[in-house]
């Protein structure tokens, strides 16, 4: 059906790793017009923003005890904030942060 | 030599400001086209595909000659840049080409200085204009009248495109408002635009 060549076959099922590194061509960070918050005494580490973020922005902290969002490619969907449980997202205008600046040449 | 071309660039939001986006540059060449000039206004064919919030250009180009340069899709050089969404300042680099002397024109709340502080080359400026078209136009519905190849049955300068050129005409000598007045549809938007913009001149 498909003419893959045999050194580069694989069997099916197999399993890859997943890719852990971020994506350097396509920073959505600039499509954010309100960003998630987070309140750090409403979070009961749900997970709920980790596993609704399409972009994979929310992970756990070194520690393992917080939830951090990645700025850079947090495009501002508020999904998560949808999503939180416990009510401890809310959304903020862009512009009332310094930090959070993503200035690339061309939009993407 | 031809004259000079006077290069417009609009930021916006890709999809929901895609028609606001279209109209500012559209209706800024039609008004110029009123006053005698050769214009341009197209589309951008770099940034596609347009996803929702995505930033995106919008290009106009005025002159007093014919304008040689058709087959270019892209401002190299523009002389005004109007950002449509303020928050695009955090996220791309707006001025890019731009030549010592030119002008910004933003859509916000906010006091030109807490723009400016956004833009590490905001030396290129000579003024900076910021109106607050949402406040002026109030709740917006997204509208795609016009998009892709549609039929536009709305016209020109519905939304927060008509405070948007408003300001534009004050800030800049490019267009007349009375030509401004005569192609776009929300006047009253339009003339409080021209009035409450915030023009500050730098250096």
């Amino acid at each position: 059906m498909f003419n893959i060549p045999k050194e580069k076959a694989v069997p099916l099922g197999c399993i890859t790793p997943a890719p852990v590194g971020e994506q350097p061509m396509m920073i959505t960070g600039n499509w954010r017009e309100f960003r998630p918050v987070l309140e750090a005494e409403k979070c009961d580490l749900c997970m709920n923003c980790v596993v609704f973020c399409p972009d994979a922005c929310f992970a756990l902290d070194d520690a393992g005890e917080m939830v951090v969002l990645n700025e850079k490619y947090c495009k501002g969907c508020n999904i998560c904030i949808n999503e939180c449980a416990p009510g401890a997202l809310t959304a903020a205008y862009e512009l009332d942060f310094d930090d959070g600046v993503v200035r690339l040449d061309k939009p993407f | 030599m031809a004259s000079k071309v006077h290069q417009i660039t609009v930021w916006a939001r890709g999809v929901v400001q895609d028609k606001e986006g279209r109209d500012i540059a559209n209706g800024l060449a039609a008004a110029a086209a009123k006053e005698g000039k050769f214009t341009q206004a197209f589309d951008n064919y770099v940034d596609l595909p347009d996803r929702i919030n995505v930033p995106l250009r919008k290009y106009a180009r005025i002159s007093d000659e014919e304008i040689e340069e058709r087959y270019e899709y892209e401002n190299a050089q523009p002389e005004v840049v109007i950002v449509a969404d303020a928050t695009i300042v955090k996220g791309i680099d707006i001025l890019r080409g731009m030549e010592k002397g030119g002008t910004l024109v933003v859509a916000t709340d906010r006091k030109p200085d807490e723009i400016l502080k956004f833009i590490p080359n905001r030396e290129l400026l000579a003024q900076i204009v910021c109106v607050d078209a949402k406040t002026i136009c109030g709740e917006q519905k997204i509208d795609f009248s016009g998009s892709e190849g549609g039929v536009d049955s709305l016209g020109i300068g519905q939304g927060i495109s008509a405070p948007i050129l408003g300001a534009l005409a004050r800030g800049t000598g490019l267009v007349k408002l009375e030509n401004l007045d005569v192609v776009v549809k929300n006047k009253d938007a339009l003339h409080q635009g021209h009035e409450q913009a915030v023009v500050q001149t730098l250096h």
